[in-house]
């Protein structure tokens, strides 16, 4: 009671300061003729990541506005105020001192302003990092010590030199098989004030370990250690040995602490106050990000004995118990049946592998799949469930054959092998085989005499008597492959000889086209010479050349030689209407065979020729 | 010319004795024991029907109008036990209808007879062109015979590609496994045309023209591959 009331009294007092200074922010505008300033600097030296202290102190009557300084690569931030009055022989003389903390982002030498233009410029020199953090490494560190030293390896768990944080991994077991996995506990415990955050997962320094997924929220919760309050966080997953070996294993999460600037010595009065926040809020202070480590626990790993192994170890190492169950225990043949095995226990359940029933004369297997039901959050305990697909062949009872599982057990320190029971499924004959089979024996009943014709209670139309044709197939006639072979013989028969046929016919246009070219080229040769005998007066010569052209005529007409064309061929062909053309081969006749010259009008005779010339279709 | 006609002639005697093959037994009465009856067909769809087995009995009807499509009775049954087992009535066109109109015999003399009518009156135009025009109109009418055998055809062909569901809600796959979850599922006695094979399993199409594979054991092909002896039959 009474130390929390000291605590109370001493928060009072630091937030009326705190008013106090914000009351008396430098940055005010006022002034007064007779005031000074002066600047002073400590540490002149510092470590990058650490901070100096930069105090102005003004003094006389009034007081004077001091802008903060601005340098590039310092950052100045005003953290509190003090004044002081004094009577020397009777005056009083005011002094206000404000204190402000320097941080620089990059090493260096620094020059500060100074207050006023006629004050001297102040020194900082920053040296770099050696890379482990302002005072975790060098505790000693000039200006900076740690809020609480000497809190190694308390309770078993190892704090960070300031003791604002830890590491820590927790596991039932430090032998381990290779293979096995065992559950582990990853805390990060974290100062209640002095830690701010974790940056990121905690990671394991090991490539011979794995370690499962981690849940991304950590479970939370409160520790005292040494009498100082943290906040645990904890991972759970399941860490497992890749190869036989003594090992140590360090786990690492990076996290974001506040680290105290001020010296020990002023440090005392901060400790005073016990709240951790009024101490931050009062002990200047900067944040850092750190890696902090685990301390080494030892493992070993043990390679698993090749003595006694089973032919389907398929790498699962932990305790197992199966158990196997069929979807019906009637079906019909065809019919898919799921085949279940449930393989049950704590251990390595990604290794937990089977191939299931494989197929036989009596059953038809399909490829499985798993699924893995978790009973906690690492997966270390659950169910694993094996389904596969799998098809009756043959009606009647039958068995599925007993599943075996086989895995390595750490309790035993020997391979183990789970067997479950044979399962008896009562498969019926599928639809499609009784679609040819007999009938049910209402079928029977029906064919009865007389109830052919009885009308069906259930609206069907009634049996036929069983008197049809029979037929070996069921395709109709005309869609059989003889009938169609002959259908398309007898086609391609008559196509080929309608082909043939309009061939041959072309073939004797195209010899009777040629045949009317050559006797009408013919024709016209014995009209020019009907034209020269005609001049010449010669009327043989013209009757002999207007026969000639009728005969070329003539025997398109008749479908004979021009030779054949004869005077009793034209006697016996032509008719009345063609008398001139009698009279034209009559007069041919009589002037080749009398001798004589018959008196001729070579006029008309031309235009008998010409008018029977043209009367032929070309 | 004279090849061509004994051609034609052989092709005759040959198609008659295929016909002939087909016609009934000389005993009708007496008990066969092997092939197919439409009337054994259709008692049996109505036995699967009263015992409340809608996908067999659908079955039989359809082979049973394959054989005897003339039948009265079988189109009104069919179409009663699709309807209880909730189905559309099947769709009937021209081609159809036209099919249902002839005996499967007949089609096949029509075309038979067809062929050689147009055939030789095609020919014939060809050497006796003064009757050009009398034995175009022989062709025409020829054809007109063989287009009735042509058209019976194409509608009953697609008949021999399907397949009648015998199974009770028979669920369809994207692929001939059972590893998939099914697409969806085809009720008893809904006619399927089958597409192709595979171990098992059948690429089947609905009504709706969904595909998918169902499994062999659950479907009926209506004209099955191997030929089926059977005393009941």
């Amino acid at each position: 009671m009474g130390r929390r009331f000291q605590h109370g009294i001493w928060t009072l007092a630091a937030c009326g300061l705190l008013i106090g200074a914000v009351a008396a922010n430098p940055a005010r505008a006022a002034a007064a003729a007779d005031a000074s300033v002066d600047a002073s600097i400590e540490p002149s030296q510092i470590t990058l990541g650490e901070s100096a202290r930069l105090t102005y102190t003004t003094s006389g009557r009034g007081t004077l506005s001091v802008p903060l300084p601005v340098v590039s690569g310092l950052e100045f931030r005003v953290v509190g105020q003090s004044s002081r009055f004094e009577f020397v022989n009777g005056v009083s003389i005011s002094s206000t001192s404000t204190i402000i903390r320097v941080t620089a982002d990059e090493a260096g030498v620094f020059t500060i302003p100074g207050p006023t233009p006629k004050s001297p410029p102040l020194v900082l020199r920053v040296n770099p990092s050696n890379g482990a953090g302002p005072s975790l490494s060098n505790p000693a560190a000039p200006g900076l010590n740690p809020l609480n030293s000497g809190a190694l390896e308390a309770n078993g768990i190892r704090l960070t030199p300031d003791g604002s944080a830890y590491v820590r991994l927790e596991v039932p077991k430090h032998e381990l098989y290779v293979g096995e996995s065992v559950p582990a506990e990853i805390q990060v415990g974290m100062r209640d004030g002095f830690a701010s955050s974790i940056n990121g997962l905690p990671k394991l320094n090991s490539s011979d370990f794995t370690l499962n997924s981690l849940s991304f929220q950590p479970e939370r919760s409160a520790k005292v250690i040494d009498g100082k309050p943290f906040t645990v966080y904890s991972w759970h997953s399941l860490l497992s040995a890749i190869k036989p070996g003594s090992y140590s294993l360090t786990f690492e999460a990076p996290v974001t602490v506040r680290i105290r600037t001020q010296p020990r010595r002023d440090s005392i009065l901060d400790d005073l106050l016990g709240d951790p926040f009024m101490q931050n809020l009062f002990g200047p202070s900067v944040t850092k990000n750190l890696t902090v480590t685990s301390p080494g626990a030892a493992f070993t790993v043990l390679p698993l004995p090749s003595e006694g192994k089973p032919a389907d170890f398929g790498g699962a190492v932990g305790s197992f118990k199966i158990s196997t169950d069929v979807s019906s225990a009637t079906n019909t043949a065809g019919d898919p049946l799921t085949l279940r095995m449930h393989v049950n226990g704590s251990g390595t359940f990604d290794r937990v592998q089977s191939t299931m029933l494989a197929a036989d004369a009596e059953w038809k297997t399909y490829q499985s799949k798993s699924s893995f039901n978790q009973a906690d959050p690492t997966g270390f305990r659950g169910e694993k469930t094996f389904e596969q697909p799998i098809i009756a062949t043959k009606p009647g009872v039958q068995t599925i054959p007993a599943l075996s599982f086989s895995y390595f057990d750490p309790g035993t320190r020997h391979y183990e092998t789970a067997k479950s029971a044979p399962l008896r499924v009562t498969v019926s004959p599928s639809a499609a085989d009784s679609a040819a089979a007999p009938p049910p024996l209402a079928n029977a009943a029906a064919n009865a005499p007389g109830a052919a014709a009885a009308k069906d209670r259930s609206g069907l139309r009634p049996d036929h008597p069983a008197a049809s044709a029979r037929s070996d197939s069921l395709v109709p006639v005309y869609l059989r492959p003889p009938f169609l072979g002959v259908q398309s013989v007898l086609a391609l028969l008559f196509a080929g000889g309608w082909v043939a046929l309009r061939r041959r016919a072309r073939n004797a246009r195209d010899l009777q086209r040629h045949r009317e070219r050559v006797r009408r080229a013919a024709a016209s040769q014995q009209l020019q010479q009907m034209a020269a005998a005609s001049g010449a007066g010669n009327t043989a010569l013209f009757f002999n050349s207007a026969r000639g052209a009728l005969q070329q005529v003539l025997s398109l007409d008749w479908q004979m030689e021009p030779e054949q064309v004869t005077t009793g061929e034209v006697e016996a062909r032509l008719g009345p209407e063609d008398q001139a053309i009698r009279q034209l081969f009559a007069l041919t006749d009589e002037a080749n065979y009398s001798g004589g010259t018959p008196r001729a009008d070579f006029e008309r005779w031309t235009d008998v020729v010409n008018h029977r010339i043209q009367a032929h279709p070309a | 010319m004279k090849r061509v006609m004994s051609c034609t002639l052989w092709a005759a005697i040959v198609g008659c004795n295929l016909a002939r093959s087909d016609a009934p037994p000389a005993a009708p009465s007496a008990p066969a024991s092997a092939g197919y009856s439409s009337s054994a067909l259709y008692n049996s769809a109505n036995a699967y029907a009263r015992a409340g087995k809608p996908g067999l009995a659908v079955l039989n009807y359809e082979r049973a109008k394959l054989l005897d499509p003339i039948d009265p009775d079988i189109e009104p049954n069919l179409d009663r036990v699709r309807q209880r087992a909730s189905l559309p009535p099947l769709p009937a066109n021209a081609l159809i209808r036209l099919s249902h109109a002839i005996p499967p015999e007949a089609v096949a003399w029509i075309g038979f007879v067809g062929l050689l009518l147009a055939g030789s009156s095609l020919l014939s135009r060809e050497l006796f062109p003064r009757h050009r025009g009398k034995l175009l109109a022989v062709a025409l009418f020829g054809f007109c015979l063989l287009g009735i055998t042509l058209g019976c055809a194409i509608a009953v062909y697609p008949t021999l590609q399907e397949a009648v569901v015998v199974g009770h809600s028979v669920e369809v796959r994207v692929s001939p496994t059972l590893l998939e979850e099914p697409l969806f599922v085809l009720p008893e006695a809904e006619i399927v045309s089958v597409g192709a094979e595979h171990e098992g399993f059948m690429l089947i199409r609905n009504s709706a023209g969904r595909t998918g594979w169902a499994p062999n054991a659950n479907l009926a092909l209506v004209v099955p591959k191997r030929q089926v002896t059977s005393p009941a039959l």
